[in-house]
């Protein structure tokens, strides 16, 4: 705001400072984090040193057991996300495309999604135990509903003009599907398959802390109850990393499908 | 003529950009002044940074060099002698804020009271013809209504100049000339000061008492030219009177010049 | 004549409205009957015991929650649900505009927020147990410690995506710091705040009812826990309903709130679409 008295600089200084300044930010909060506990502002039980957690988590990257739990939850994270978005996309674009059961089903959709998935937990123990069909439940129900009202936007956002040029050129409806439905709707699926991995991913670690299925979320749990502080820290960072990847990357699958769209739709959508 | 005042005094003036590429001079060397009450057009081939020239006027950019003086003292920031007219009249006025309350914006830290502030909207309103709109919101309103709103908000300031940076650019022919028509009817009936700039040629002629030719960049002030027409203008008669023709004859000519660069000989030496 | 025409023309528009109207209801509340009725036939007909029938579920709703137990559980859940969400929507929308507008510091946190979006929300839970103890303020605070990055980081977005010639016009007129935060900062970037909320809330619903599962021995959460580990089927769906129950007016809460601040917004996209 003002009057801007600095001369615009180059673009790759820019960039530069940006990528110092980020570091710099990190290397404070790391800074922080390892005073608090030095100063005893809070006892190192509570808020484990920096230092002690970067150990455990190096240590923790040459345990077989740390991998074999991160495969663990992603198994789950994996299974759930791709069976929550393959029922999305089907049941989204039949609805989407019967204006009859967009309308019958207008009230159901608005009443079962708010719902919070974890309402489910005791129900998917009830019926599974600890397996990891529990775990699954409670992800598919979750991410469902993020690919399934992206789909259902994604079908209604077909243009009217080109609907018709399709049906006066007597298109089948495979044909209309595949070759107006699929198009118009990807980038709306993809969008809903960035929000739905990272819904997934967080319900994962949360039915493991919850129901005690093996995995990360579980390994945070047993190291509370075992007041191991700097495990437990470790362990939040690792979830906190993984959460990141895949923003990264499905952020990243979002842009590439999305580069042909005349319009890279914003986060309002949700 | 001689009681007329000095409003506004450009000298020397100079605005030079860094780029990536190294300084760009997009200003070389401006300078003319403007009396109290007159309406003076700016003209120039595209590029020629009327923009930034109407910016550094307006105390919204910093001139590299070189002097903008209203009343005889220095512009150095946004003053409140002096009300700006956007091009972009959809994004210069605020959608959340109703037309009323885009008026009545820039009034609200003027130390006025409310019923004094309430009649300066209401007169504002009136003068630009929208006197029934002030509960709309600004985009329920075509363009050139919109245009008259920042028009309005402009006038409710109470600005000793109004600058206008190409306020028509965007509208149709018909708007158009509505719109320039009440340009000159506020500059006749209130005695507004208007520097108005454009990059249309027989809108300059038919606006102005005086047209500022302006060369390319680095832009300096080609020609000063007084325009003789009548007072009383009107969309018909006077662009039909022959001294219109020469006069816009005169001016494309110039800008024609400016455009090959040919003129850069007759800069006078400083 | 022309009365009569009138009043011919509107009893005809008068029995359209009505048999739209029950069409709407027809079409609103058809579906979930049906499945109403498909779920209390295979409920009588199947011996499985964690599927009870809708009316005894119904019956265990009244006679759960309907009583000392909305007073002792829901009450103070809800109550630290609003007090979660309200202090993640001001601190994140005061913390976000701050971010947002001052560039450096917006460069020096960008990935430490992107890092800390990205943590799980729940993980937090045992980390402010740590940290706090199992206390009410340790749920508020696990509540907004998940919910107010979806605000702050889309608060900051908005108020960095403030239009450059708003902001002119504003430098033009010389808008007082004030005013520019309430009449120009603040509601540009409110589109993105309200999605920012939206997340937010749902963020928040969900931590409240682990950190009851978690740490409680009162609330919706430690109830319906407590249900399910006593094999109270029908009391614990009577939860599930009431926790979905919840879920749906706090979204319907939102719609209206965000129709009337975004009013404008959606006026605005609907002229620029046609």
């Amino acid at each position: 705001m003002g009057v801007n008295l600095r001369p615009p600089s180059t673009r790759g200084l820019r960039a530069a400072r940006k990528a110092l300044l980020g570091v710099v930010g990190l290397a404070a909060f790391l800074a922080v984090w390892q005073l608090i506990p030095t100063l005893g502002l809070i006892n190192s039980q509570y808020l484990p040193y920096v230092t002690d957690v970067a150990a455990r988590l190096s240590e923790e990257s040459r345990d077989l057991a740390f991998w074999r739990r991160l495969g663990s939850t992603l198994t789950a994270w994996g299974i759930g996300l791709a069976v929550a978005t393959l029922a999305a996309v089907v049941l989204g674009t039949i609805i989407g495309m019967v204006p009859f059961l967009r309308r019958a089903t207008h009230t159901m959709v608005e009443f079962l999604r708010p719902i919070p998935s974890v309402a489910l937990i005791p129900l998917a123990v009830l019926m599974f135990g600890i397996q990891r069909q529990a775990a699954l439940v409670i992800i598919i129900y979750a991410s469902f509903w993020q690919v399934f009202v992206q789909v259902i936007y994604g079908v209604a956002d077909i243009d009217a003009v080109a609907r018709d040029t399709a049906r006066s050129f007597g298109l089948t409806r495979r044909e209309r599907l595949s070759h107006l439905v699929m198009p118009t709707a990807l980038p709306y699926v993809m969008t809903g398959l960035r929000l739905a991995a990272a819904v997934a991913l967080i319900l994962a670690i949360t039915a493991e802390m919850v129901i005690g299925n093996p995995g990360l979320g579980r390994m945070i749990e047993l190291s509370r109850s075992a007041g191991d502080a700097v495990g437990l820290y470790a362990f939040v960072v690792v979830t906190g990393l993984l959460g990141l990847l895949v923003n990264i990357v499905f952020r990243f699958i979002e842009r590439r499908s999305l580069s042909w769209h005349q319009s890279v739709r914003g986060e309002e959508v949700l | 003529m001689l009681d007329r005042s000095t409003l506004l005094r450009v000298e020397r003036l100079r605005k030079v950009y860094e780029s990536a590429n190294g300084p760009v001079e997009a200003i070389g060397d401006i300078n003319f002044t403007m009396h109290a009450g007159e309406l003076v057009c700016i003209v120039g081939p595209s590029g020629c940074g009327k923009t930034t020239l109407l910016k550094c006027l307006a105390g919204l950019l910093r001139p590299t060099s070189g002097l903008v003086e209203m009343h005889g003292s220095p512009v150095t920031g946004p003053s409140p002698a002096m009300a700006v007219v956007f091009q972009e009249y959809g994004r210069s006025l605020y959608p959340w804020l109703t037309v009323r309350g885009n008026v009545e914006l820039p009034l609200r830290h003027k130390k006025l009271s409310r019923a004094e502030r309430e009649k300066l909207v209401t007169d504002a309103l009136e003068a630009v013809g929208l006197g029934h709109a002030a509960r709309s919101h600004p985009w329920q309103l075509s363009g050139g209504m919109q245009q008259r709103v920042a028009i309005a908000r402009a006038i409710a300031y109470q600005p000793e100049v109004m600058i206008m940076d190409e306020p028509f650019a965007a509208v149709d022919a018909q708007t158009r000339a509505d719109l320039e028509d009440l340009v000159r009817e506020l500059h006749a009936t209130r005695n507004m000061s208007i520097l108005f700039v454009t990059h249309d040629i027989d809108e300059s002629v038919y606006l102005g008492e005086r047209v500022l030719v302006l060369s390319k960049s680095p832009t300096w002030v080609q020609e000063d030219l007084a325009v003789d027409l009548p007072a009383e203008r009107d969309q018909i008669t006077t662009r039909a009177l022959p001294r219109f023709t020469e006069l816009r004859t005169h001016v494309y000519d110039q800008i024609q010049r400016a455009k090959r660069g040919d003129a850069v000989a007759a800069q006078p030496a400083h | 004549m022309t009365a009569q025409t009138s009043r011919i023309t509107m009893t005809r528009r008068g029995r359209g409205v009505g048999s739209r109207i029950v069409g709407s209801f027809l079409y609103a509340f058809g579906l979930p009957f049906l499945l109403l009725v498909v779920w209390a036939v295979a409920a009588t007909r199947s011996t499985n015991r964690f599927f009870p029938d809708p009316l005894t579920i119904f019956r265990a709703f009244v006679d759960t929650w309907i009583g000392p137990a909305f007073v002792e559980d829901v009450l103070p859940s809800l109550y630290r649900l609003g007090l979660g969400i309200l202090a993640s929507i001001v601190v994140g929308v005061a913390a976000g505009t701050v971010i947002g507008l001052v560039r450096w510091l917006r460069e020096l946190l960008e990935p430490l927020l992107e890092f800390f979006r990205a943590i799980p929300p729940p993980v937090l839970i045992p980390v402010v147990m740590l940290l706090i103890g199992i206390t009410d303020t340790m749920k508020v605070v696990v509540i907004v410690s998940g919910a107010i990055w979806p605000i702050l980081l889309n608060t900051i977005e908005g108020v960095r995506a403030t239009d450059s010639v708003m902001t002119e016009t504003a430098n033009s007129f010389r808008l007082t710091w004030w005013e520019r935060l309430r009449f120009l900062v603040l509601p540009a970037a409110s589109p993105r705040i309200m999605a920012g909320v939206r997340q937010g809330l749902s963020v928040a619903l969900i931590l409240m009812v682990i950190s009851e599962m978690f740490a409680s021995s009162s609330g919706l959460g430690y109830r319906i826990a407590y249900f399910q580990r006593n094999y109270l089927i029908a009391e614990m769906w009577s939860g599930v309903l009431l926790l979905g129950l919840v879920g749906v007016f706090l979204a319907v809460a939102f719609g209206l709130v965000e129709r009337r601040v975004l009013r404008w917004y959606h006026g605005l996209r609907e002229v620029s679409r046609a």
